[in-house]
């Protein structure tokens, strides 16, 4: 037992993350199993598919998601790449994926919580991008730092930091050229 | 002993942060990923078509006049230790070793502007930030990309947005990070009931390297979840409203560090500046925590004979990638924690702790 310790190799962490070979994503989770004598180290992101099969088996998205495209290998057409490739976390390999993979795509952009529920309508056919188009001229306001400096004054006001709030009015003054005239106080 | 290669000046900027006085906010990195129409994403290209691809974008990058002085760089040109320094110069999460044939960055000399050419995705936009002027950054980005677009159309679709070859990223294609260094916070103990009270779903919180769950050197890149169903506008007020809160604590909690003695702090401090002055040889890692906590002394009045900006600039100076490129790679791996050790003592040889 006492050997078994001592050759317990020494975690160092190194200067930068190993990547997956696969999907390039940095690795963060090291899933060591052991059985019997053999034990066996890997590396996976935080989103592996193989590690949710580890921890909880197959997930119950991953059925669904099957439902949705048949288990039957479904590609696209245009760049060969294959549905089980982009579960294992390859890259798209075209535009055209979009198209073909779309539900999936959706699915996995919503269980990630990386696209508002409240965007996605029912049918799941209408456009989620709400952003800019291709060669928009979009000049963004520098107004928005107004906003976050004018929402945090009247956070701190309610929490009578007294100092703080000097210091978010004396940077809104800076902007505006003349003092907040938040809550109708003077300071 | 590391294998010499052929040096690029444009690479190994000083800029922007030889001059970086920022004590909290070090800086923000303001990113888009894009595909072009007539081509496949990078994983589906061949190497002549990845060249192709390649001398169309570099034809037009390398003519603008929105960039000073662009310069490519082949990936097949670059040593190991300039894309590590690439890699820490832009505080970029993903590594570029893997980087081959067919792949390349486009640089400026401003040291602001890089350009990551069929890496995951065709092109991959970065500007980096250090006047908190987020909405300044976007403008400028926002217009070289415009540009080159009408060259070059992006794929684009109603339905997702700007595609890209990681799903994760489509739609704005915009990834707005702000790296914060609130070590007030972290080393009174506060820091994880203030994250819990401000983060949101559209935000999430990484180490330097992207892993969640590792903080090294006290700071925090974050980052917008959410790149589809938000516009660009959101996302950058998103982003602000949050860091002005988390200044504002930060803030907080080092004017009570100045009012009132805190011993355990005091301490960190102290030992930081025991470490970074005599140790033999120290790591990466160990070296940036303790930076922090000097850059903390410093600003609470309890260290002098060093600014922040000189603080900032050890921050980079002192990671792998830079250091071999100031020893122009003449070292053994082995003799790098103890060079690290002899650089620092050498930026820090006026030093004085008052505490």
């Amino acid at each position: 037992m006492e050997e078994q310790e001592k050759e317990k190799p020494e975690i160092k962490h190194p200067d930068r993350p190993i990547e997956c070979t696969e999907c390039r994503r940095p690795i963060v989770v090291h899933y060591t199993e052991i059985a019997g004598n053999k034990r066996t180290c890997t590396g996976m992101c935080s989103e592996c598919p193989q590690l949710q099969k580890h921890l909880h088996g197959m997930s119950a998205e991953s059925e669904i998601s099957k439902e949705i495209i048949g288990s039957t290998g479904l590609a696209c057409g245009d760049c060969g790449t294959t549905l089980e490739a982009i579960r294992m976390g390859t890259p798209l390999g075209c535009g055209t994926c979009y198209d073909i993979f779309s539900d999936v795509i959706v699915s996995d952009l919503l269980l990630a919580k990386s696209l508002p529920k409240q965007v996605v309508g029912v049918n799941r056919k209408g456009p989620l991008h709400l952003g800019r188009q291709p060669g928009e001229k979009q000049k963004i306001s520098p107004s928005l730092k107004l906003i976050a400096l004018n929402e945090a004054l009247t956070e701190t006001l309610k929490h009578e930091d007294y100092e703080q709030a000097a210091w978010l009015r004396d940077q809104i003054k800076e902007l505006t050229g003349k003092p907040e005239k938040s809550n109708g106080k003077k300071k | 002993m590391a294998k010499k290669s052929k040096s690029h000046p444009i690479l190994l900027q000083e800029r922007p942060w030889a001059n970086n006085e920022n004590k909290v906010w070090l800086a923000s990195s303001i990113n888009l990923y894009r595909n072009f129409e007539k081509f496949k994403f990078p994983i589906k290209l061949d190497s002549d078509r990845k060249h192709q691809m390649i001398s169309l974008a570099s034809n037009h990058l390398l003519k603008t006049k929105l960039l000073s002085h662009p310069e490519l760089i082949p990936v097949e040109e670059m040593s190991p230790t300039e894309k590590e320094f690439l890699v820490e110069h832009f505080l970029s999460p993903q590594s570029f070793h893997q980087a081959h044939s067919g792949e390349g960055f486009i640089l400026d000399d401003t040291g602001e502007f890089l350009a990551s050419l069929n890496i995951q995705n065709h092109i991959h936009f970065e500007l980096i930030d250090t006047r908190g002027d987020l909405e300044s950054s976007w403008n400028r980005i926002v217009t070289i990309e415009t540009e080159l677009g009408k060259t070059i159309p992006y794929t684009f679709s109603p339905k997702f947005g700007f595609m890209t070859s990681n799903p994760r990223q489509c739609g704005t294609g915009f990834l707005l990070t702000v790296f914060l260094q609130p070590s007030a916070l972290i080393h009174t103990g506060k820091i994880d009931e203030v994250i819990e009270r401000l983060t949101t779903n559209d935000i999430a919180l990484t180490g330097l390297q992207g892993d969640p769950n590792k903080i090294i050197g006290d700071i925090f890149a974050v980052h917008n979840r959410r790149m589809l169903g938000v516009t660009e506008e959101n996302i950058i007020s998103i982003i602000r409203i949050f860091t002005t809160k988390l200044l504002v604590e930060e803030n907080g909690a080092r004017s009570a560090l100045r009012k009132e003695e805190n011993p355990e702090v005091m301490d960190k401090v102290s030992r930081a500046y025991a470490v970074l002055m005599h140790s033999y040889q120290m790591e990466t890692i160990e070296a940036l925590d303790a930076i922090s906590l000097l850059k903390l002394g410093v600003d609470l009045g309890w260290i002098e004979g060093i600014t922040i900006a000189e603080l900032n600039h050890l921050f980079f100076n002192c990671r792998r990638g830079h250091l071999l490129s100031r020893y122009e790679n003449e070292l053994v791996s082995e003799e790098i924690p103890h060079k690290r050790s002899e650089f620092i003592h050498d930026s820090l040889k006026k030093l004085k702790l008052k505490i």
